[in-house]
């Protein structure tokens, strides 16, 4: 039997370019249909994960996918706002932890996201320098979001004005980078996460001006009535918090009214969530709470039905590969007539030669596979990263 | 057999390598004894306000460690930490506030909710109004003022036992393990502190409704907790009143003929002499808003228990009230 094997390996190494050549059309003839499966699961999983990590999202009225793009991948329209109160109902409730969210501005083409602290616990967000934000006017970035920008803990970001020919609307503020985060691989690592009330700031809802009442303040004021100051277009509102400006700063209004494009709820158990979902089920509630999974996979479902027939088109040119491989192998007997009628002179039995050449198709299908079964399991190891990369490029 | 080596060896590699690919590494396991260590530790408790700090202390003892991390001699109604001293402040486990508006500088913090402990919450409907600042207007939002609740309600004991009992209820619910001992803590406090409002209660029975000034509009809950007839004035122990502020007083006293005006600290000499000409006797009654080197709350508590008995004449002493 060796003889046989060594012969077969002989013939095989002989004619390495054809060897090669077969071994690796069997080995991508396998691995397409695998790796692809491989590769598709794991891009769903990627893109699922993040919506399987966040239980349930609040939002105003409207397109669930677009609340979920918006909240969980920063992407996507910003959708209508919903009030302050919604944390401070979810929290009242006892039933879930309400975490908010306010992603409508931009530092160049990095989503602003107004979050409180707990945003970054819940995401398992840590730092790679400096500390979290503290005070309004400091900014923490993701990774690529500091790559980006090209700033680290000590510089500075600018939002973006909503719209450059919008001349009465809001003012870009400076924020100070106290941080940045190590990369998570997620869509986090775009951001430049603020405080929700810096968000407000930017959003115009909050602002620190001069002192009125301050004798240095005299050119600003249009009139004075009693304890009623009322400034002229002159007073001096700050487009950056610093240290020395920062009192100034302050919100008008009732707080609970100030808006968010999403709340983030994350429910004590099982339980606390479903009771949770039952309070926006009443008609005259004006928000909508969503799984995020259930909405991903739904989308999901309806892409990745195409793969179905991709794989059924490999399949049937895997067929045709085989059979050309078999083609291959049955004309080259007729190239080695003179090859097999030497091995029968010398003594070779008609059931050896058949042993030799069945053992060169072995040699070869297991050479493939196995080289199927590395590319399989690279793909499964790293395709992951690979996505994820690919993902939050 | 020398020719079977290299496909061995393929073989061989590809499996290695294959199997070598498909191990996970093993998740680091957790150092033993971590849960453990973290319990024994104390709880790390930061207060907006001098008060809660003492309540905290005294109902925590040593499973606590409060702070209050104010500079000295800073007016904490003024103070704003810096951004490092708001860190400090996201790294405890409770963050003690006294709720209403105290501590403005909470309005530009991040601080995660789920540490922030509303000791007055309770009591949210019986919160008085501050006096409010100057009104102004800028902007499409119209006229407004920064004004907010008035602060001090520590300065009634009532108050007082309703924010250490949130205090007690805040450290129960992050170590239960050691309500038997937070509850001894407030058992003891909510003693000390009925024995206060008990003779304060008496003082100002025997008072029996008389004027009294208040130099400083920092104790509403105070007027309000024993139904005094006080005015405020908006006067700083440090100044002399100026002429018109004179005036107005002298308007004020025809109209209030109070004998007494309580100060937050010692007034200026010459403010004592005046109001002396005028009848009206200074006493200092200290709004134990920030920590002093002499004494804490509960010692300067009682001092002003002394005070405000004092404004009565026939009084009996403090020791036979109690």
């Amino acid at each position: 039997m060796t003889d046989v094997l060594f012969l077969a390996w002989r013939y095989l190494a002989h004619y390495r370019v054809k060897t090669v050549i077969l071994v690796a059309s069997i080995a991508l003839i396998v691995f397409l249909p695998v790796g692809l499966n491989v590769l598709v699961g794991q891009s769903a999983e990627q893109l699922t994960a993040r919506a399987e990590a966040t239980p349930l999202l609040v939002g105003a009225m409207g397109s669930p996918l677009e609340l979920v793009l918006s909240s969980l991948y920063f992407e996507s329209d910003v959708p209508d706002a919903i009030a302050w109160a919604e944390v401070e109902a979810i929290e009242d409730s006892g039933l879930a932890q309400p975490i908010p969210l306010d992603a409508r501005f931009r530092a160049r083409t990095h989503p602003i996201v107004g979050t409180s602290l707990e945003y970054f616990d819940f995401r398992g967000l840590r730092l790679a320098e400096g500390r979290r934000m503290a005070v309004v006017g400091e900014c923490v970035l993701g990774a690529r979001a500091a790559a980006d920008l090209a700033v680290g803990a000590g510089d500075t970001v600018l939002s973006s004005p909503e719209s450059l020919f919008d001349l009465a609307g809001v003012y870009p503020l400076r924020m100070r980078v106290v941080g940045v985060f190590a990369a998570s691989h997620t869509p986090d690592d775009q951001v430049v996460f603020v405080d929700v009330k810096t968000s407000w700031i930017i959003q115009g809802l909050g602002h620190g001006h001069q002192d009125l009442a301050a004798a240095g303040a005299a050119a600003a004021v249009l009139k004075q009535e009693g304890d009623l100051i009322t400034a002229n277009a002159s007073v001096v509102q700050y487009n950056e918090i610093t240290p020395e400006n920062i009192d100034s700063f302050h919100f008008h209004g009732d707080l609970s009214e100030y808006p968010l494009t999403g709340v983030i709820a994350v429910p004590h158990d099982d339980k606390s969530g479903v009771l949770l979902m039952g309070r926006f089920e009443r008609p005259e509630v004006a928000t909508q709470i969503v799984r995020p999974a259930t909405v991903m996979t739904e989308l999901l479902d309806t892409i990745f039905t195409v793969r179905a027939y991709v794989v059924a088109a490999i399949g049937f040119a895997g067929a045709g590969t085989l059979a050309t491989a078999a083609l291959v192998f049955l004309l080259s007997l007729r190239l080695r007539e003179r090859e097999i009628e030497t091995i029968v002179k010398i003594g070779g039995s008609p059931a050896r030669v058949a042993a030799i050449l069945v053992s060169e198709i072995v040699v070869v299908l297991v050479l493939g596979a196995a080289f199927a079964g590395v590319l399989a399991v690279l793909a499964s190891r790293y395709g992951s990263e690979a996505i994820r990369m690919w993902i939050t490029s | 057999m020398s020719g079977w080596g290299p496909i061995v060896a393929a073989i061989a590699g590809l499996v290695g390598l294959a199997f070598a690919l498909a191990c996970e590494p093993g998740e680091a396991e957790r150092p033993p004894g971590t849960e453990a260590s973290a319990r024994d530790e104390r709880l790390r408790v930061f207060a907006v306000a001098y008060p809660l700090q003492y309540f905290a202390e005294r109902i925590g003892g040593d499973a606590v460690d409060v702070r209050f991390p104010i500079p000295t001699g800073i007016d904490p109604a003024e103070w704003s930490p810096s951004a490092e001293v708001v860190a400090e402040y996201q790294a405890a486990d409770l963050v003690l506030l006294n709720g209403g508006g105290y501590a403005q500088w909470l309005e530009r913090a991040s601080l995660s909710r789920r540490r922030l402990v509303d000791t007055s919450v309770g009591f949210r409907k019986r919160q008085l109004r501050d006096s409010g600042g100057v009104q102004h207007a800028h902007g499409p939002e119209g006229e407004h003022a920064h004004a907010g609740v008035a602060p001090m309600t520590w300065l009634d004991p009532e108050l007082a036992i309703a924010q250490a009992r949130a205090v007690a209820d805040a450290l129960i619910t992050v170590r239960p393990s050691a309500a038997v001992h937070f509850e001894s803590g407030f058992a003891a406090l909510e003693r000390d502190l009925r024995g206060l409002e008990r003779r304060f209660a008496v003082a100002a029975q025997e008072l029996g409704g008389a004027p009294l000034f208040f130099s400083h509009p920092v104790y509403p809950y105070f007027i309000r907790a024993y139904d005094l007839n006080a005015r405020s004035l908006h006067w700083e122990p440090q100044e002399v009143p100026t002429e018109a502020m004179w005036a107005e007083f002298r308007d004020a006293l025809a109209e209030h003929p109070a004998r007494w005006m309580l100060w937050e600290a010692a007034p200026e000499s010459a403010s004592k002499a005046l109001l002396e000409r005028l009848g009206v006797r200074s006493h200092v009654f200290d709004p134990c808003a920030r920590p002093s080197e002499s004494g804490d709350y509960l010692d300067r508590m009682r001092r002003n228990a002394e005070e405000f008995e004092s404004l009565e004449v026939n009084r009996p002493p403090p020791s036979s009230v109690e």
